[in-house]
């Protein structure tokens, strides 16, 4: 390909990839759901790295069954049997009143699974696509993309990232001394005796953080004039107030049609926009910031492509996208539903390959070994698999 | 480019002023060395410098420090942070980010430089401290060393022209501190930063010092040149006692200074040998291990050792790091990984393995305190962590804090453990290890933190542990503490012994372990002050 | 003790938000009958998923607003971590959950408006530690910020073991609270519409309510929200005094807020106390 190996800007993963879920949003057709996820697994398995959030994607694709079994099984247990196929009778269990006259089981139709799975399928491909952008987008770099007014919480959060795994290392150290000491190392007596030293090292830690990020220059602001201060709260106040008024018009029938979604869609633009002021007096630059480049710009165009092509063959042909359950029908694939497939699995060729690997565990090239080695007991390979998305 | 006006600070919570009336200057370029035991004012001085005291900590700074024309009154830390940088003790708590390069670019991104800038200067970097092919490792992963670089990078990144350094190698095993210090001194002499640092390896430093800041303790600081200044220090390496002892004026500086001066002392003490070590009623060990094989996935970290510890005898592991020493400790303890082997440790009912036993049986039986002393405690004082460990070991109440006492007395009993000084710490943890009275006492990096005046009090410490009948092993890297303080020697290097001797036998051997005594007399076998003095007083004596 | 001060501005963002955020959890009770309403309702859901965000996101900032101090945010990062660290412990064992124990204390300590920022931050740092990135995460955010929120704002004269007591207590609701929204945002998706204990759009609240009741019983999530409530109460009183001490000294070795004052170098009490010749400080 023509691309040099680069991480991708991890907004344009994301955007591909909530364009694949509006996509699947918009159809119960099992075939292009499946499609979908398939398309999903394919471009996953070309452009993911192997950092250790890559292997999230498993995850997801076992909640997605889980969450198809739940629905099938609820309208077995719950569904009050509509439908004319019935293939098996289960006895009925009526329970009694105080559950809403509610009764389990009874005839089970085609129909009625059929539905709960096409249901569940839209929603488990919709968590998959979701799963693809956790597996393809580097968290770190996402933080970096905040806008300057969330820059205090992103550095938290970085800082948080970054202290977790020591503090799985500390865990384990803390651990073992308290073997030393003759006390257990399990159960409720040892939280305090492990915790309360981790905790106590933790916050002394941050201590000295925070005095080596104000030598560093954190919190350098740019002086903001009082009418711009002024125009910033007013933009955020109004604009919340219009999304109270928005949402109340949303749910409420009887309010005035202008009150509900409009509202909603103006409030917040005048919120963000005096969010995004207000951002404007932290003064700091970034290092090699991620950039919107055609490559970045032509994965996210595949994946709102995805989108638009769905919602159209939805207005062309409707019975074709949502297959009626009753009468039975064999769902059917058109061509402008195997575009829009086929646009969204465009990534896996046209976006550039993840950059060569530099793993954590190489050995140093100088220096001596690596002190970590000389860590005796269980805590070697705890230490060097708690890398950042591991599940300890 | 620094000057401090009659500085006097105070904290808000109270107590004697860290510095009092304190008036000096530093000129571009120098370097600038603070010395002073632990808690006498060098951190508040050094964090004056770029006005986190009292910016930062609260509390009240009289008179005025100012900074390359920049008044701290006016000027909080952050900034001062393209004129002044400052690097802590525990490089790892410092660092905001996670990757090396991430790091290098954090200062730079709050001083809001463009990116092209940036990208030049992490390069530059990168290169000037030899760093760069670890620019994507995570910091964690990095050794003690490779962090502190990472870190003192991280703050050159910004082009301050005076770097604060303050204690730089105190959490770093010697070997790594040696990399650190080399560092500064090339950042000194080829980028003509003015570098402040606090430091207790003096005899590492000295030579390149410009300037000694020395703080008593009172809240003074005498201001001198480094040969000059050396007269007031009351505890110093064993260099410079040993030219005190001979009185070398000036005193040296190095090793090469100190050879140099010595021929006239190896003459007076060339009719002398070196009193024998005391052999001692050899009982037969209290400890025996035997083909001690310890693995991790990957490697083997104590590869069949065998290990005889007896009883009134301090034995020093050495080795670099990841050799295998704290591996083996663990090991024989018991609460370690062991894949094979033996350990029969010699008790009142017969011979038994510690890790056979219930961890609070085997803690009557093995000691060890750890590397991070402080893990051992988790209590909000130092009498809650006695009366807990009296009641863990099931002895009458007050051992625990009879022991303490004994190690170092007048510790505070209402002090928060994580108030103490290193040296109080570790004595606190060994006092709670020493309540099960166990035969045998290991210590992994007990001196690593420690400055000469806690290292002397470490020393007597061992040596009490011995003379009433212990078997003390100490893993260090420290050949100065080993010099003093023990009688035996094993160095092992990939999980194997590879020397095993007395310590005149190994420590002569080598020029690697040889301590500055030895390296300034040899080919004569001395290797403490201690052993020198005796033996001139000796010379003397029949005079 | 606040670390963290809530301007009244901030205050008002905060209430206003929180009030637009509920409708997201609730809806399905408030939820039209009308056939023609669809149209604008139908979206509802999606239109909420998309709200949400935003409006945490606009919480946040505005806390943040006035440039925290990075005494504070270190402490809040350095927390973060622990929260997120402990979480996983939990996750595998039925209804443990770590998280509100310390987030419990920790808004008791420093204050509402940090436990507010503690709350996002840990279920934020946590989601990117799991890659558990997504639409679900800003309601979970959400609510933890409301819990560490809630336990800033308990009473504040309160010591001792009334304290530990009171925060038990309130760990307790805290844990049934968060799972009840977190049931009550999954309920629409997680049913689908046309079972029997699927919410009935139009129905009264209390009939829709019963069934959500009838949901969380069968989900089982009643046991995992008992587990929660009770793993947070049990830490709380056993590890609680020895937690908030070591907070509290945290606060206190930090000296927020602590006065930093500059004076002439003539203003030498110490000097004169103790009379401390001049010279013996000066070389120059």
């Amino acid at each position: 390909m023509w691309w040099l190996p680069r991480g991708l800007h991890p907004g344009a993963w994301w955007l591909w990839a909530l364009g694949l879920a509006t996509a699947a949003s918009h159809t119960t057709n099992p075939l292009p759901l499946a499609l979908l996820v398939a398309v999903a697994g394919r471009v996953l398995g070309r452009r993911r790295g192997d950092a250790p959030w890559a292997l999230a994607f498993r995850m997801y694709v076992w909640l997605g069954a889980v969450i198809v079994t739940m629905r099938v099984v609820f309208r077995i247990v719950f569904g009050g049997g509509q439908g004319d196929h019935i293939l098996v009778r289960l006895p009925e269990i009526p329970l009694p009143a105080w559950a809403a006259g509610i009764r389990l089981f009874g005839p089970v139709a085609a129909e009625q699974i059929l539905g709960g799975f096409y249901d569940g399928l839209r929603l488990a491909t919709m968590l998959i696509c979701l799963g693809a952008a956790n597996a393809l987008a580097n968290p770190k770099r996402l933080l970096k993309a905040v806008p300057g007014a969330l820059y205090a919480i992103g550095t938290a959060v970085v800082v948080a990232l970054s202290v977790a795994p020591q503090l799985v290392e500390s865990v384990l150290r803390v651990r073992r001394a308290r073997r030393l000491r003759g006390a257990s190392a399990r159960g409720m007596r040892a939280l305090r005796g492990i915790a309360l030293p981790v905790l106590a090292d933790a916050l002394d830690r941050s201590l000295a953080l925070a005095a080596a990020m104000d030598s560093r220059g954190y919190g350098r602001t740019a002086a903001v004039p009082a009418g711009q201060r002024t125009v910033t709260g007013a933009l955020v106040l109004g604009g919340l107030v219009g999304v109270c008024a928005g949402t109340y018009g949303l749910l409420d029938t009887a309010a005035p049609g202008y009150l509900g979604l409009p509202m909603l869609l103006a409030g917040l633009t005048a919120a963000v926009t005096g969010m995004l002021l207000a951002g404007r007096r932290v003064r700091r630059s970034r290092y090699r910031p991620d950039r919107w480049r055609p490559a970045e710009l032509l994965v996210a165009g595949c994946g709102v492509a995805a989108a638009a092509l769905t919602m159209l063959a939805g207005s062309v042909d409707p019975e074709l996208l949502y297959p009626p359950v009753s009468p039975l029908t064999w769902p059917q694939l058109t061509p402008l539903m195997l575009l829009a497939v086929g646009v969204a699995a465009a990534p896996a060729w046209l976006a550039p390959p993840p950059p060569p690997t530099v793993s954590a565990g190489r050995p140093p090239a100088v220096d001596r070994p690596i002190p970590v080695t000389d860590v005796p007991a269980d805590g070697v390979r705890a230490a060097r698999a708690s890398t950042p998305g591991d599940r300890p | 480019m620094i000057t401090f006006d009659r500085v006097t600070v105070h904290y808000a919570e109270g107590g004697p002023p860290p510095l009092r009336d304190v008036t000096f200057r530093v000129e571009e370029g120098e370097l600038c060395l603070v010395a002073g035991r632990t808690g006498a004012g060098k951190s508040t001085l050094l964090r004056a410098i770029n006005g986190l005291v009292p910016h930062f900590t609260g509390g009240t700074l009289h008179g005025a420090v100012t900074v390359d024309g920049r008044d701290t009154r006016t000027h909080p830390p952050r900034d001062l942070a393209d004129v002044v940088g400052v690097v802590g003790q525990d490089p790892l708590a410092g660092f905001v980010t996670d990757t090396v390069e991430e790091e290098l670019a954090y200062g730079m991104e709050q001083l809001a430089l463009p990116p092209a800038v940036m990208r030049k200067r992490v390069e530059e970097t990168l290169d000037l401290l030899g760093i760069a092919d670890l620019r994507d490792r995570p910091l964690r992963t990095l050794s003690g060393g490779q962090q502190q670089r990472v870190a003192i990078g991280a703050v050159l990144t910004a082009h301050p022209r005076v770097l604060v350094l303050d204690e730089p190698t105190s959490a770093l095993d010697p070997t790594a501190a040696e990399d650190v210090l080399a560092t500064v001194t090339r950042l000194v002499h080829d980028l003509g930063v003015t570098v402040v640092l606090a430091e207790h390896r003096l005899e590492r430093v000295l030579q390149y010092a410009d300037r000694l800041l020395y703080l008593p303790g009172d809240g003074h600081v005498h201001d001198g040149t480094p040969a000059t200044g050396l007269a007031h220090i009351d505890i110093a390496p064993p260099l410079i006692e040993l030219g005190r002892l001979a009185g070398w004026t000036p005193l040296p500086l190095s090793v090469r200074d100190a050879r140099r001066r010595a021929s006239d002392l190896r003459h007076r003490l060339a009719g002398v040998a070196p009193p024998p070590v005391p052999a001692g009623a050899d009982t037969g060990p209290t400890l025996t291990a035997r083909k001690i094989v310890v693995r991790y996935p990957g490697t083997v970290a104590v590869a069949g050792v065998d290990l005889d510890l007896r009883a009134g005898r301090v034995v020093a592991l050495m080795g670099r790091n990841g050799s295998g020493k704290s591996s083996l400790l663990w090991a024989v303890q018991g609460s370690g990984p062991r894949h094979g082997g033996t350990v029969a440790v010699t008790g009142p009912k017969g011979t038994v393995d510690p890790k056979a036993l219930p961890a609070g049986q085997a803690r009557r039986h093995v000691g060890l305190v750890p590397q991070d002393s402080g893990d051992l405690l988790y209590l909000e004082t130092v009498d809650a962590e006695c009366a807990q460990a009296d009641r863990e070991t099931g002895v009458p109440a007050g051992t625990c804090r009879a022991l303490v006492d004994q190690l170092v007395p007048g510790l505070p009993g209402d002090r928060h453990p994580r108030d103490l000084s290193e040296g109080q710490r570790l004595a606190l943890a060994l006092a709670v290890q020493l309540t099960a009275a166990p035969p045998v006492v290991l210590l992994d990096e007990p001196t690593r933190g420690l400055d000469y005046h806690a290292k002397r009090q470490f020393t007597a410490v061992a040596r009490m542990l011995a003379g009433s009948g212990r078997a003390v092993v100490v893993a260090t890297h420290d050949v100065e503490l080993v010099a003093t303080l023990a009688d035996r020697v094993i160095v092992m290097a990939e999980g194997e012994i590879v020397s095993d001797g007395t310590t005149a036998e190994v420590m002569l051997a080598s020029p690697a372990f040889a301590p500055q005594v030895a390296k300034v007399l040899a080919p004569a076998p001395w290797l403490t002050v201690e052993q020198v003095a005796a033996a001139l007083d000796e010379t003397r004596a029949p005079a | 003790m606040s670390v963290l001060r809530v301007a009244p501005r901030t205050a008002v963002v905060l209430t206003l938000a929180s009030a637009a955020a509920l409708a997201t959890f609730t809806w399905p009770f408030f939820v039209p009958a009308h056939p023609e309403s669809t149209a604008r309702t139908g979206e509802a859901p999606l239109v909420f998923i998309v709200m949400l965000p935003v409006l945490v996101a606009l919480v946040l900032a505005e806390l943040t607003s006035g440039g925290i101090d990075s005494k504070a945010l270190a402490m809040l990062g350095v927390l973060a971590a622990v929260n997120a660290a402990l979480r996983p412990l939990g996750a595998g064992t039925a209804g443990i959950e770590t998280v509100f124990f310390l987030l419990v204390l920790a808004g008791r300590v420093f204050g509402p408006g940090f436990g507010f920022l503690l709350g996002a931050t840990s279920l934020f740092a946590s989601a990117l530690l799991t890659a558990g990135v997504g639409p679900w995460l800003p309601f979970q955010m959400l609510c933890a910020s409301w819990i560490g929120l809630g336990a800033g704002l308990l009473p504040a004269r309160l010591r001792g073991r009334a304290e530990v007591a009171v925060l038990a207590g309130y760990g307790m609701l805290a844990a049934y609270g968060y799972g009840l929204l977190m049931n009550l945002w999954f309920w629409p998706f997680s049913v689908g519409a046309d079972t029997q204990l699927s919410y009935v759009a139009g129905a009264p609240v209390l009939e829709n309510l019963h069934r959500l009741a009838l949901f969380t019983a069968v989900t089982s999530t009643f046991g995992w929200d008992t587990g929660r409530a009770i793993t947070t109460a049990v830490a709380i009183v056993l590890a609680g005094p020895a937690v908030l001490a070591a907070l509290r000294r945290a606060v206190r070795r930090a000296a927020f807020g602590a006065p930093v004052t500059f004076a002439a170098a003539s203003d030498r009490p110490a000097a004169k106390v103790t009379g401390i010749p001049q010279s013996s400080s000066q070389a120059t």
